[in-house]
Formats: C-alpha cells, structure tokens, sequence
C-alpha cells in the first residue's frame, strides 16, 4: 500500500510539468500550429525562474519571470511562422537550439559554471499543506505535500478544457484550426486567434519550466527539460489536442518516470527501458490509430 | 531564360548573405553585452577555421557528418517528407557500424571496413524506413513520429552499450574498440580527418548525379513540388516516399558509421551534438541542393572547429556558436527579405514597361 501511494505522489510531481506544456501544446495543437518549441520554451523558463528567483529571492517572481521569458521567445516564434512565413517546424528547431546554448551561455557568463547552477539560498515552490487533505486515507498521502504548481497543473487542465469548449474565443480558437477559411469567413481574425493560442502555449511552457527548475529540484541544469517538450507534444498527440486525454496521457508518462526511479533503486530494470517507453507507445498508437482509420475508409 | 536564372541566383545569394550576416550581427551583439570583443572573436574564428592546412583539415573533419546529414536531409525534403528523424539513423548505423567492427573481425583486410559500412547505411535506412512507411500507407505525420523515434533510437543504443555490450571497467558507457582494419584512414596526421570526408564527398557527387540526371531524381523534383500533378502524372507517391526514406536513412547511418569508423573507433552513448539537426540547417541553407549542402556544410564546421579555440583563447563560451546557427536557422526559411526583393522588381518591372 506504502508503494502505491509512494509512486502515486511521485508520479504527480513527475507529471506536474508535463502537463502544463502539454497544456501549452494543446493551444497551438487546437489553432492548428505544431509547436515544435514546446522544449526550448520550457527550458528558457526553467532558467529564467532560477535566474530571478534567486536575484529577487522571491519564487513567486521566478514563476511570473519564467512565464515572461517564455512568453517573449513565442512571440518571436510567432513573428517568424505568422509574419515572416518562415517554416513552422524549422523556426520550431530554432527556438530549440537557441533556448539550449543561450541558456548555457548565460550559464558560464552570469554565474561561471557549467553543468548546474544550484545556490543553496535558491527560494523554491515550497509544499503546499492543505488542512484537512492530509487527513483522508490514502489519498491525502497522494495528494497532500506538493508543491502550488502541481494543484495549479491539474486546475489549468480543467480551465483549459472550459476555455476551449465553453467560451467564445476558445471556440474561435478551434475554428481556426479545424478550418481557418471558414473561420475567416464567419468574421473570426484568424491571426489574432493564432497568436493568442500561441502566447497562451508559451505562457503554459514557461510555467512547465518554473515547476520543473524550482518546484521539483531548485537548480538549473543544461538541458534539464530533456525530451520533457517533445513528450508533451506525444501526449498531445496522444490526446489528439483535447485537454483531458492529454492531461491523461501525461500522467501516464509521468507514472512512467516514477516507476523507472523506483525500479532503478530496487530492481535491475535498464534505465532506458522506461525512458524509451512514452515515445515508443505514441509511434505505435499513432499507427494503430492510422491503421484502423484506413481500414474503416476501405 | 539565363537572365531568370541568374536573377534567381542572385536573390539566393542575397538571402544566404543576409542570413549570414544577421547572425554575425546578433553573435556580435552577445559578445558585446557580455562583455567580450566581437571583432577579435571574429578574426580567431576565420583563423582557426582556414588559417592553415592543419586548421582547414579540422573544419572539413567536423564538417563531414553534417555533409551527410545535411544530404540525408534534402532528400526527404525534396520528396516533400520532413525527416527530422536523421539523428536517430546516425546512432544506430553508428551501432551498427561497430558491432560489426568489434564482432565480425575474421573478415580479412578491408572487407571488414566495407562490411561495417554497409551495416551503418542498411541498418540507417531501415529505421527511417519506418516513418517512411507509416507516412506514405498509412498517412501518419513524419514530424512527429521522426522525432519519437530519435529518442527511442538514443536510449536504444544507450542501453545496449550500458548492458548488452558494455566494456567492463570503462566509466563512460561505450562499446569495445573496432578491430584495426575496420578504422577509416587518416588523410593528413595529425589531423584526425579521415577518409569518410572521401565518402562524403562521394555521397555529394551521387546525389547531385541522382537529382538531376536520374529518373528518381525528377520524380523527386516533381512529388515534392506538386504532389497532386505527379498523381496524375502517373507516379506512384508511396514509392518515391519510400525510395527517398530509403535513401536518407542510409545517408544518416553513413554518417554515424563515419564518426565510429573514423574518429572514435568504438560507439560512444550519446556521441552526437546533433549532427542530425544541424544537418536540416545545413539542407536549407544549400537549399536541398547536393553542392549547396557542402558548402554549408563547411560553413557550420568552420564555426564549430573556430569555436572551440575562440573559447580556449577568448574564454567565450562554445555555445555563442549554437547561438549563431540557431539564428541562422531561424532566418533561413522567412521571407522578409525576399518581399523587398520582390517588391523592387516589381516596381523595375513596371518602369520597364512604361
């Protein structure tokens, strides 16, 4: 029972900044934009929370600095996909490179070290203790004692589902990726929906980093997203842009990563086996999915 | 007709300056802010980059993967298939490459270098064989699935060389060593350049051969410029997609094969900076052109080999270098300065008329 509850409680701080860039996925996912940048973005804002977090000594401002950095950088993803007409995937790369030896540039130049940043008097996102939430069995040893983001990741999803199903401009959003010529014609400004979502997935990516530098760890390190962008982006596959499904599939990830760290200390698992799990699954569901889809049109 | 062609030269070579020069103003302007001396940094990286025989040999040896990648690239790019998967053939045509170099070493004199060569390419082509496949049957996005499958591809091999085939007693996960004669010869001791820069240069002089002499290479042209039109031209779009996967894949694991065979003599985990990626920027810059692709090719191994040095002398951190090739691949495919290009054709045309 102590296990289950061990790995449950891992497996929602592993998932916390899973889902929120994957939330970020599902914005550009539903406007009908790929954000290959999902990765970069993470990682500039890992590093931009650390960065003011610890010049501000004030998590909360790390939070709000990692969404703004995240932020910037999507708009300048969006002024070359939307304005400049450069290819969506190639800028995607970009952003990618660039977060990866900007923020390792910075690293060397601001703090003269490779590899990590951690100062011991980094303010991190303190565990939250919910009264009473401790107190149920079971769950309460799940649920109780994480960090603010993660009850945040799981409050974004559900808002997330509601903006995009229950209100106009979430409507508007989906219209312009499921048919930007009939959008544009029903009078929606099909640019203004793709920069929204675009934005709103960098905000989402930039609070993915601040989780991840300063609620799971409290340091930075190069390249410390690790794939963590482009597993969003499976999920989002996975859950073919819908909130919930995705929100799913990331736990099932993170479950994954929980498992791997439990396997690596108890049993002889390679490491890699669960690593490479999540990107496996997501070719071969793609396919099945394919597959069946074909079969029906046969 | 040679003035259109010329004036589309002309606009290409506009375009590539810009780009360039962009990046040298930005990579200028971080230097700066951090307080470091830009044209000196500048000056070291040309004459680290092509100052000597010693020095153009080091850029043509980290040039060499990405000649290959960057023309694995362009051919799924000219079928119209986005392969970013090019960094997973390379690690495992690197795999394979070694296995059959630390294995197979009965194979007498240089069939052992051939044999282990050919397993890079074969085993190269046919993963990028698999996304190929679930692109041109079944329709599934490459983007997405070349991307999933470099991971899996990069765990893969790790985990081989950290349990079926690690080396006891070596810290770092790596295979055992290639026997003598599955090593590629050096060109030009002490340089570690070797010959898989031959083979590369090879690879570009097939490839501009197949683009524009070959049947393949026209229906290359034709499908990724207008796929409904070869539909009813009669081609067969699931064979050109393959054909060009088949193709790029075995380019990727010849890359891989290279570095092993080559350089490092044995697989390395997690050996590649992004050989796979930088050869997508190399591609667009040459624009899915075989000598395009060498030329920038060349280009990124100068600023990588220059790099290295501008940090040992200026204290520089290398990174600057992934800065300047991540503008330069954000630059490369917008199109600003094309309007204005246009723009002012467009006025000189209407003034002709007059």
């Amino acid at each position: 029972m102590e296990t289950i509850v061990n790995i449950s409680f891992a497996m929602l701080r592993m998932a916390a900044p899973l889902i929120l860039v994957a939330m970020g996925g599902v914005f550009s996912q539903q406007v009908g934009l790929i954000n290959i940048a999902l990765e970069g973005l993470m990682l500039l804002g890992a590093f931009a929370a650390v960065l003011a977090a610890f010049a501000l000594h004030s998590a909360l401002a790390g939070t709000f600095a990692a969404i703004l950095v995240a932020m910037l950088f999507v708009l300048l993803f969006a002024l070359f996909v939307l304005r400049f007409r450069a290819n969506l995937v190639v800028v995607g790369l970009a952003v990618n490179i660039l977060a990866l030896g900007l923020t390792k540039y910075l690293l060397q130049v601001l703090f003269a070290t490779r590899g990590a940043f951690a100062p011991t008097d980094l303010p991190g996102l303190l565990p939250l203790d919910i009264p009473g939430l401790r107190a149920i069995p079971i769950l309460g040893g799940i649920l109780s004692g994480h960090s603010p983001l993660v009850y945040v990741s799981l409050l974004l999803v559900i808002l997330t589902h509601i903006f995009l199903y229950r209100t106009i401009p979430g409507l508007h959003i989906r219209a312009v990726g499921e048919k930007d010529d009939a959008a544009k014609s029903a009078g929606i400004s099909v640019p203004r929906m793709q920069y929204l979502a675009l934005i709103l997935s960098g905000a989402f990516s930039g609070l993915a980093g601040a989780q991840l530098s300063l609620g799971n760890l409290q340091l930075f390190s190069e390249n410390m997203t690790n794939g963590r962008g482009f597993m969003a982006l499976a999920a989002v596959y996975f859950g073919r842009g819908r909130p919930l499904p995705t929100a799913f599939a990331c736990l099932l990830f993170g479950f994954f990563e929980a498992l791997q760290i439990r396997l690596q200390t108890r049993v002889g698992i390679p490491p890699q086996w669960p690593q490479m799990l999540p990107f496996a699954i997501i070719v071969l569901t793609l396919s099945l999915i394919s597959l069946r889809q074909a079969r029906h049109k046969a | 007709m040679i003035r259109d062609t010329l004036i589309a030269w002309g606009r290409e070579t506009l375009r590539i300056v810009f780009t360039l020069l962009t990046a040298l103003v930005i990579g200028a302007v971080i230097m700066w802010l951090s307080g470091k001396d830009a044209i000196a940094a500048y000056k070291i990286l040309i004459s680290t980059a092509f100052g000597g025989r010693l020095e153009i040999a080091d850029t043509l040896l980290t040039a060499t993967p990405l000649i290959l990648t960057g023309l694995a690239t362009a051919v799924a790019f000219r079928a119209g298939v986005f392969n970013v998967g090019v960094e997973g053939s390379l690690y495992l045509g690197a795999f394979a490459a070694a296995w059959v170099g630390f294995t197979l070493t009965s194979l007498p004199g240089p069939s052992l270098l051939i044999a282990a060569l050919l397993a890079g390419a074969i085993v190269g082509a046919a993963w990028a064989l698999i996304p190929g496949y679930l692109k041109a049957r079944l329709g599934v996005d490459e983007i997405v699935t070349t991307i999933m499958l470099n991971y899996v591809a990069i765990y893969f091999t790790s985990y081989l060389v950290n349990y079926p085939f690690a080396v006891p007693g070596l810290a770092n996960a790596m295979s055992p060593l290639v026997a003598a004669n599955a090593k590629l010869p050096r060109l030009l001791p002490p340089s570690q350049l070797n010959s898989s820069f031959v083979l590369a240069l090879l690879a570009v002089l097939a490839m501009a051969f197949l683009f524009s002499r070959t049947a393949l290479g026209y229906e290359l042209r034709v499908y990724g410029s207008n796929p409904l039109f070869a539909r009813w031209s009669g081609m067969r779009p699931t064979s050109v997609i393959l054909k060009a996967m088949l193709i790029s894949g075995a380019l990727g694991g010849l890359a891989g094969a290279g570095q092993v065979l080559g350089v490092n003599y044995r697989f390395v985990a997690n050996f590649s900076p992004g050989y796979g990626f930088d050869g997508i920027a190399v591609a667009l810059l040459g624009r899915n052109s075989a000598w395009g692709v060498l030329l920038g090719a060349i280009l990124f191994g100068a600023l990588r080999s220059g790099g290295a040095t501008l940090e040992l002398m200026m204290d520089i951190p290398l990174e600057l270098i992934r800065i300047l090739e991540a503008t330069i691949i954000l630059f490369v495919t917008a199109q600003f300065a094309l309007r204005w290009v246009r723009r002012r054709r467009m006025s000189t045309a209407s003034e002709t008329a007059e």
